[in-house]
């Protein structure tokens, strides 16, 4: 009744509208955060607009002035990418259990014990053969992470433990008993990290020439964008889709219906966590060929804002992925290019998941607006 | 070996304590805290931030690294409003706010450590120096065979903590604001009607934590190093969220958490060192709080109850 | 106005509006010094925003509170308690895991010094509690935890909690719901001993007989409206019924002899464990016929509740045999036993009946999503969704904002009450469980969905029925059994039993064998 009403405030309509709330607040956010962390730089004496090119250069996103041998925007492009994919990997399984109402913040952990037992498993057998070496990481990457996700699945339909705190314990117990396997068996002396693995099972082709340049191809990436839109349809258009968003957001309505939520709830888990494997085995043996021990990677909390950022929604989830890395890659060259401390990139991020963290309550407020708008 | 073991347990479980004892505020009120390692590692930015620049300003030695304490739990304070207007008057989810807090705490002081480092000191550091925090024995006490080691050679730093313990203990159970803040925690209709403002409340509850942080936090940095640095972001809040479930959300069985965790790891630390291990079995024994805290909860969930307001967010409008 | 002045509280002209409702429009009324008043008018009239208003809930958009003779402006309900006007919630305000001392004084906590340092004085306070509760009759026990004990004690509770902030004026809002007949004759009494010891009682109601019973006047509201104030010794209940919906209402249903087949549900020594794993449940047995209305009366938290969820699958059965049609389904999944032919209408509809964050259409279909049509190869088809949806609104008579597309949130309580009869009526199921059905209904919706109970008896189905309402139970039956402590403890044809003696059977007293 009251949406045929028409407001003669166009950007208020677009605010307050809830047909396209799910698209206008992030951006919303993005803008003020954006606005804020040009006042930060303004302060600290430089120029944000240089900044922001500086990021965008840097990133692959525009071009630089000059670039070294072999080296071009796309070559920073796919580097972009390249890190971007266990990132949109991570954020699919936050969403995903989100969407369940559970919060998966053990994602960091799944990603860690996935990478680990694919690059001892995989990872040092240089004999292998990359067409097997590639998909069996992924295999391996997938079915660890499922377990990890699927333990906290299990502890919580079995024990009633809340998924929070065990993904949290969990994430330390990953973390430390992986770094005292890495220390005592597998590390490199001189890195302090874990000894690389072999190029035969590296989820990321290096230097691969194609016309002059000489550039990284994240093989998964395709793979990643492609889950996230079959994600879309699956939440959106299959009844098991249904089923999940029905237990995320009643689970006592949805034991009514018949739905076996534990049932649900441990699939849901094991989804997650085998995604969190593809993120764990793009980063590990990918972005990067070795393990940093005792620490977890920031992806795997990071996605949780992402997943945020991205209105929970796959298709949404790819371009705040987009976003958030692009600040992430490109703030060496901001450095160098705009003089500005490559922190500030972090810095901005942090800025945007507040701003996306006040969401709820934007979308709340603005539609409030509109109603009062509409009244008068 | 005793000896280490006690001192060096105390030194880590007494910090973590008061932390945790932040937490235990903030929960009881209503309001899930992940946002602990973010309050203590801003605490002990702000605590840093005052050594590197005014500790050489004081004729006594020791004042500044009391006043640090201070001012380090102002900072936490500061930040942790930054927190409790996100879940309180933003009515964000609280996990969720929990875990921006602890992501944008890292990037803040790291962008500011830098930048600080930069335009006042002149070098591209992410430390300040913070100096060292006094220690002390107790004489006779601390020959007393097997118990000496409590009276050992202890930063002077954990007799403010166990006065804090008291304090905080009696205002939490024995007080009327303690009394608002655990009904907020169970149910926050009563406590509007009965007069009292639920938000008021919780964000003070808040507030509290985000002090009691800041000071757990900086005690961290003086038994780490000499630094503030990144490396204050080690897991510690979130050890402390162990410690009170473990403790079942109450002040003294959380002590008693807080002692286990901290002499398993010295313990473990020590037994380490006597059999000649490498550092790296540190790294099992580290895993002892986390994996004692998830037995718990398997063999114990019936009777570990967390206060039932949890993470709800109180709107006064719905009934 | 009133030529006479004597009105302890005063409302002038109060307006207060809530985004798409007129809750309160021009409402004027003054209230005596010592008497009871009552207000009364269906869900949705406006009673309980006014009480709100007056304890400082809301602020009104209009008009003015006159107190003693003075205009007032009630913020907070703290100021309202200073005024001395206390209100008892429909939905008890308490703090389960504080003693009903703590409860009490809370907000107003009386502080001794311990070395000079303010402490909450518990101990202290306990005695008085205990006196306040003996002189008013409303005996407790002030040490207590509020988690263990029953519904009737927390209500005394709520009570003692106004007399020890000594109200002077004290708002009921439905205090009699969740009561037995005795408890409620309890409660009536001490509501007059109440008025004996001076003070003003507002009771908010839509139980006439209650209102018949103690109300010196009456205030009746519909819609906002303020309708009439009536003196109650010279109204009868059935020209206060007849103001408070509009228009002439025939109380009674019609409704022909049960003509019973063979039996659907048979239950056997069933024993069942709450949440916490107390039994609950002591082997209960019963059976219900094709073409009959089982009902199951008792007090709130007697083992009713737990009977329907666990036939319906949602709590585990502890020992005992459940069978539909002959088939034992004791261990049976939820979803087998939906399609084995069991509907649902659970007490709490927003909280187990309906996905309140999704369309009408997706929870009209709520427990055949997964079948042909509506979905096929695990693809859901919208179209056939909205056409089921649309063709159940009509027939229902379902009203929404965008039809099937509404978010069922912004749907009122009745309307999202018809979307889960219509729901589980047109599963076509052979049993049909009514929990509760008509709570937070107005009259006309209530009759509603008694008639389609009814029919639906008449088509042969199998009926339990479990309410708390003496009324319903009264009017719908075809043969009752009252459950007492998890126990069955009477079962009866219902025109065979007097509401007497259901009474004295929910008290567990007089035990009827069985």
């Amino acid at each position: 009744m009251e949406n045929n009403l028409k407001t003669k405030n166009p950007l208020l309509r677009l605010l307050g509208g809830t047909k396209y709330q799910f698209i206008s607040i992030p951006i919303f956010a993005i803008i003020c955060s954006l606005i804020v962390s040009a006042i930060i730089i303004l302060i600290v004496g430089q120029n944000p607009l240089m900044a922001y090119k500086g990021l965008l250069q840097g990133a692959g996103v525009l071009s630089k002035n000059q670039y070294a041998a072999y080296q071009g925007q796309i070559t920073d492009f796919m580097e972009t990418l390249d890190k971007m994919t266990p990132m949109l990997f991570a954020s699919l399984a936050v969403a995903i259990a989100m969407q369940a109402g559970l919060f998966n913040i053990g994602v960091s952990g799944q990603m860690l014990i996935s990478g680990f037992i694919a690059t001892i498993v995989i990872g040092y057998s240089r004999e292998m053969s990359p067409i097997l070496a590639k998909p069996l990481v992924a295999v391996i990457g997938v079915i660890v992470g499922a377990l990890a996700g699927g333990l906290i699945g299990f502890l919580k339909i079995k024990f009633n433990i809340n998924e929070v705190v065990s993904s949290i314990m969990l994430n330390y117990i990953f973390q430390y008993v992986i770094s005292f396997f890495i220390n005592t068996k597998y590390v490199d002396p001189v890195t302090r990290q874990s000894r690389n693995i072999g190029a035969n099972a590296r989820l990321t082709l290096m230097q691969v020439e194609i016309a002059d340049f000489k550039m990284r191809i994240p093989i998964f990436f395709i793979v990643a964008i492609l889950i996230a839109i079959v994600m879309y349809f699956f939440m959106k258009r299959t009844d098991h889709g249904l089923e999940i968003s029905a237990i995320g957001f009643n689970r006592d309505a949805a034991r009514y219906a018949g739905i076996n939520v534990k049932r649900r709830t441990l699939y849901v888990m094991l989804i997650s966590g085998g995604l969190a494997g593809l993120a764990g085995v793009t980063y590990y043996l990918g972005y990067q060929p070795s393990i940093l021990p005792k620490s977890l990677s920031s992806i795997g909390f990071d996605s949780i804002a992402v997943s945020l950022l991205g209105s929970n929604n796959p298709l949404g989830i790819i371009f705040s992925s987009f976003l958030i890395t692009v600040i992430d890659r490109g703030a060496t060259y901001m450095r160098s290019a705009a003089g500005v401390e490559q922190e500030i990139a972090a810095l901005m991020s942090g800025i945007i998941l507040l701003f996306s963290a006040m969401g709820t309550y934007m979308k709340q407020k603005f539609s409030d607006l509109l109603i009062r708008n509409r009244r008068r | 070996m005793l000896n280490n073991i006690i001192i060096d347990g105390l030194s880590f479980a007494l910090p973590l304590l008061i932390i945790a004892i932040g937490g235990i505020y903030s929960e009881r009120s209503g309001i899930t805290n992940l946002a602990l390692e973010g309050l203590l590692g801003f605490g002990a930015f702000c605590g840093g931030l005052f050594m590197a620049f005014f500790s050489s300003h004081f004729a006594a030695a020791n004042v500044p690294v009391y006043l640090s304490l201070l001012i380090a739990s102002i900072g936490g304070t500061i930040y942790a409003a930054l927190f409790a207007t996100l879940c309180i008057v933003f009515k964000a989810n609280q996990v969720i706010s929990g875990v921006v807090i602890n992501i944008l705490s890292v990037a803040l002081t790291g962008f500011l450590t830098r930048q600080i480092n930069q335009n006042f000191f002149n070098q591209p550091s992410d430390k300040f120096q913070i100096g060292v925090f006094p220690r002390t024995s107790i004489p006779v006490l601390k020959d007393i065979p097997v118990l000496g080691g409590f009276f050992n050679n202890f930063y002077l730093f954990e007799v403010i903590i166990l006065i804090l313990l008291a304090i905080t203990w009696y205002l939490l159970y024995k007080t009327r604001f303690g009394m608002h803040l655990r009904a907020c925690g169970d149910n926050p209709q009563s406590v509007d009607a009965a007069g009292i403002d639920v938000n008021k409340v919780r964000f003070k509850a808040v507030l509290i934590s985000g002090a009691l942080s800041g000071i757990g936090g900086m005690c961290f940095a003086y038994s780490i190093s000499a630094n503030f640095s990144p490396t204050i972001y080690m897991g510690a809040g979130f050890l402390a969220i162990a410690a009170l479930i473990f403790g079942n959300w109450r002040i003294m069985p959380t002590f008693v958490a807080c002692l286990i965790f901290g002499f398993a790891r010295s313990a473990g630390n020590e037994i380490g060192k006597a059999m000649q291990l490498s550092s790296s079995f540190f790294d099992l024994t580290m895993t002892l709080p986390y994996v004692l805290t998830l037995l718990l909860l398997i063999f114990f969930s019936d009777t570990n109850r967390a206060p039932r307001a949890l993470g709800e967010i109180y709107d006064k409008g719905k009934r | 106005m009133s030529e006479q002045n004597d009105y302890i509280i005063e409302f002038r002209n109060i307006t207060k509006k809530f985004p798409g409702v007129i809750a309160n429009n021009d409402i004027s009324l003054g209230i005596r010094q010592g008497e009871i008043f009552a207000l009364l008018g269906e869900n949705g009239a406006g009673k309980s925003t006014l009480m709100s208003i007056l304890f400082g809930m809301y602020e009104p958009d209009q008009g003015e509170i006159y107190l003693r003779g003075e205009k007032v402006k009630i913020k907070s309900p703290n100021q309202a308690a200073e005024l001395s006007i206390g209100m008892v919630h429909q939905h008890f305000m308490l703090v389960e895991n504080f003693t009903i001392t703590e409860n009490i004084v809370l907000g107003l906590e009386p502080e001794k010094k311990v070395f000079g340092f303010p402490v909450v004085d518990i101990k202290g306070t306990d005695q008085k509690i205990k006196d306040l509760s003996h002189k008013y009759g409303l005996d407790v026990n002030p040490t207590d935890l509020i988690e263990d004990i029953n519904v009737s004690t927390r209500q005394r509770v709520e009570i003692l909690k106004m007399l020890y902030r000594e109200a002077e004026i004290l708002i009921f809002d439905e205090p009699t719901a969740m009561l037995t007949p005795q408890e409620i004759e309890f409660l009536l009494n001490i509501i007059k001993n109440l008025q004996a010891d001076g003070k003003t009682i507002i009771l908010i109601s839509h139980k006439l007989y209650e209102i018949k019973q103690v109300a010196d006047r009456c205030a009746i509201l519909r819609h906002g409206e303020l309708i009439d104030i009536l003196d109650v010794k010279t109204t009868s209940t059935q020209e206060m019924a007849n103001l408070m919906v509009g228009k002439q209402l025939s109380l009674s249903l019609d409704k022909s002899e049960s003509k019973p087949g063979d039996p659907v549900l048979e239950v056997e020594n069933l024993t069942l464990d709450n949440e916490l794993g107390v039994e609950i449940v002591h082997n209960v047995s019963f059976k219900i016929h094709a073409g009959e209305i089982f009902s199951l009366a008792g007090v709130s938290g007697n083992g009713q509740m737990e009977i329907a969820d666990a036939i319906a699958g949602l709590i585990n059965v502890k020992s005992g045999k459940i069978s539909l049609n002959q088939k034992e389904i004791t261990h049976a999944t939820v979803k087998e036993r939906i399609e084995s032919g069991i509907s649902y209408i659970p007490e709490d509809r927003q909280r187990f009946g309906l996905i309140l964050e999704m369309p009408l259409a997706v929870n009209l279909a709520l427990k055949s999503y997964y079948k042909e049509p509506f979905s096929q190869k695990h693809i859901l088809q919208e179209n056939v969704f909205l056409e089921y949806s649309d063709n159940l609104i009509k027939q229902f008579d379902i009203r929404s904002g965008q039809g099937s597309t509404t978010i069922v949130r912004s749907m009122s309580g009745g309307n999202q009450q018809k979307a889960i009869v219509a729901r589980e009526i047109d599963l076509d199921s052979d049993l049909l469980i009514f929990v509760q059905p008509t709570r937070g209904l107005d009259i006309g919706a209530i009759q509603a969905v008694r008639k389609r109970m009814i029919d639906e008896r008449d088509r042969g189905k199998a009926i339990l029925l479990v309410s708390l309402e003496l009324d319903e139970i009264m009017s719908c039956s075809d043969r009752i059994g009252v459950i007492y402590n998890g126990r069955i403890q009477t079962v009866a044809k219902a025109d065979q039993i007097t509401r007497e003696e259901i009474g004295e059977a929910m008290m567990g007293v007089g035990n009827h064998g069985k």
